[in-house]
């Protein structure tokens, strides 16, 4: 398991890196502690109105806030870090040095860099979604729980694609960090179900901007409410986006060493 | 040709760039229809490297010397011509190709800036798949031949640069690869640094028989390092051999110096006066001329001291680059 070996040696350079900042994780822990309060205490209020939201419960909301935090935790972790690392890496040239290691550049690109800070968000979410689960009680039976570990894990498959899509753009154009802030701000709307958006936004916050398979979908599938065409759907994206993305970043590469022209 | 380190046959290289004229209309246009022109950086060169060669890869800026570097290390595809690195076809960046080879450019860090250089050193290990038992071997080598042990410990952002270069140089040659590209790799160093990292060049070489192929903008490296050099411009090649030799052909003068007692003679009659100051007159002859003038010199003048020298060889490559080939 090559990735998991990287993955845990990026892990240890960003823990040592991150060390020689202590005063970043009471920053991001503040942080990360404040938006968790506020997301909190915007269902408080909701609910003070009403009893259910788009058909969804108290404690259902509460499991998709925690799968909010839970997959913004792992692309703050190891996907934006990496990719942010990966577009300065194409623009300072340092790219040719992973280009000419012994390992699938691809993969050294996107585990790269590993913010050590994000697993706050990580753990954040996981308490939170144990929490709800607590509440939601004996509905949650084995079938939800690995359904929602599957549609977690192509959530997060769907989430990196699009990212890497995104960042392979900097192989054409010199400035990507505007686009990948746009998909952070689209990711806050995660925070409720895509259901309760208008037509054109759920549209666009499914297919347009994936952010209904990273956070609705696991969400639907822990509360039962997941349909098997979601589901068969949600995997059959996963799969696709992730081989389009790899396409597509081999196109990057060939037009970056010129093989394309 | 798998007994050649690297073989390179009518290389050529072309980079697409846009241009437009100068203007808010061009500007327009150019929206509309780019304008592209082929640049040919690398314009049929052909060389061979035996392997164990240290070689001195010359030419001004935009000769096409990093363009060649990155092709041979597997970073550009070629536009023409062959191309082959240890037998190998390096554009395909096959992992036995890479795990070979090495590239340190002096203008670009691969080391983490935040944590020591010997956690980069392990991440390294870990891409290469290195042994522990070999790579602790290769890491004491390189720490007592580069005098790494004070240095290793600490964040790379608190090393001078010429410590961080050492470093650099270190992670590079962990795997210890058979084929080193050093792309300038003593730039921007004090003198001391750069004969350090020279000598540990040559007995890396020495050690490993590794194939070196180095460019550089001072002419001592490739003094100290390169029996052979190649020389490019405009992307072709200009001259492959000897550095003696080519500097023997681009050497037309001798510098005298001549020390007099005082600067009141004047020596413009016996050559080319260069300086005079404090009774040392420097005077450029050509080579033909040396014995002749020295005698006179000798025979004329109340003289103190008198020396022949070559002149610089900064001075006499960069004749090399603009006179073209022998």
């Amino acid at each position: 398991m090559t990735i998991l070996r990287l993955l845990w040696i990026y892990l240890r350079v960003g823990v040592m890196n991150e060390l020689a900042y202590r005063v970043n994780f009471f920053v991001r822990l503040f942080q990360s502690l404040l938006e968790l309060g506020t997301a909190l205490a915007g269902l408080a209020v909701v609910f003070s109105y009403t009893d259910t939201l788009g058909g969804w419960r108290p404690d259902e909301i509460l499991a998709l806030l925690g799968v909010y935090f839970l997959v913004g935790g792992v692309i703050s972790v190891v996907i934006q870090p990496s990719m942010e690392g990966f577009i300065e890496s194409v623009r300072e040239g340092t790219l040719d040095f992973t280009l000419t290691k012994p390992e699938d550049a691809q993969l050294l690109v996107s585990v790269q860099a590993v913010d050590l800070w994000g697993f706050i968000d990580v753990l954040l979410g996981s308490g939170v979604l144990v929490v709800a689960l607590a509440r939601l009680g004996e509905r949650v039976g084995g079938l939800e729980a690995a359904m929602f570990g599957a549609m977690l894990t192509a959530g997060i498959g769907i989430v990196y694609a699009f990212w890497l899509i995104l960042a392979t753009c900097s192989f054409w154009f010199v400035r990507v960090e505007n686009i990948l802030v746009i998909f952070q701000s689209m990711y806050q709307a995660g925070r409720w179900p895509v259901s309760l958006y208008p037509g054109w936004l759920r549209y666009g916050l499914t297919f347009l901007v994936p952010v209904a398979f990273a956070t609705t979908v696991p969400a639907e599938a822990l509360t039962g409410r997941l349909n098997t065409e979601t589901m068969l759907g949600a995997l059959a994206l996963a799969a696709a986006l992730l081989l389009a993305s790899r396409a597509f970043w081999r196109t990057g590469i060939r037009h970056y060493s010129g093989a394309s022209a | 040709m798998t007994d050649l380190a690297i073989h390179t046959l009518d290389l050529h290289k072309e980079y697409v760039v846009s241009e437009r004229e100068a203007g808010i209309a061009a500007a327009l246009r150019g929206l509309v229809r780019r304008q592209t022109k082929m640049i040919p950086a690398v314009d049929g060169i052909s060389f061979d490297l035996r392997p164990g060669e240290v070689v001195g890869f010359l030419g001004p800026n935009g000769a096409g010397k990093t363009t060649t570097l990155k092709m041979l290390s597997g970073l550009l595809h070629p536009t023409a011509g062959e191309l082959s690195v240890l037998g190998r076809t390096p554009w395909q960046r096959e992992r036995a190709f890479l795990q070979q080879i090495t590239l340190v450019m002096g203008q670009r860090n691969q080391l983490v800036w935040d944590i020591p250089a010997i956690d980069s050193f392990e991440l390294n290990r870990s891409i290469y798949r290195l042994s522990p038992a070999d790579y602790h071997h290769t890491l004491d080598e390189l720490t007592e031949l580069l005098d790494l042990a004070p240095l290793l410990h600490k964040p790379v952002r608190n090393l001078s640069l010429g410590e961080r270069m050492k470093c650099e140089v270190a992670a590079a040659l962990l795997h210890r690869p058979q084929v080193v590209f050093l792309d300038e790799p003593t730039i921007g160093l004090d003198v001391t640094m750069q004969r350090r990292i020279r000598s540990f060049i040559a007995e890396y070489n020495r050690r490993n028989e590794a194939t070196v192929l180095l460019t550089s903008h001072y002419m001592a490296d490739v003094e100290a390092l390169c029996r052979r050099v190649i020389v490019i411009h405009h992307g072709r090649l200009l001259y492959d051999g000897d550095l003696s030799a080519l500097l023997r052909s681009f050497t037309a003068d001798k510098t005298i110096v001549v020390q007099l007692g005082d600067c009141s003679n004047d020596l413009s009659a016996y050559g080319e006066v260069v300086s005079c100051d404090e009774g040392t007159v420097t005077l450029r002859v050509p080579k033909g001329e040396t014995a002749r003038v020295t005698s006179r010199l000798l025979a004329d003048l109340p003289v103190i001291d008198l020396t022949v020298e070559d002149p610089p060889i900064e001075e006499v490559i960069e004749r090399v680059f603009e006179q073209g080939a022998p």
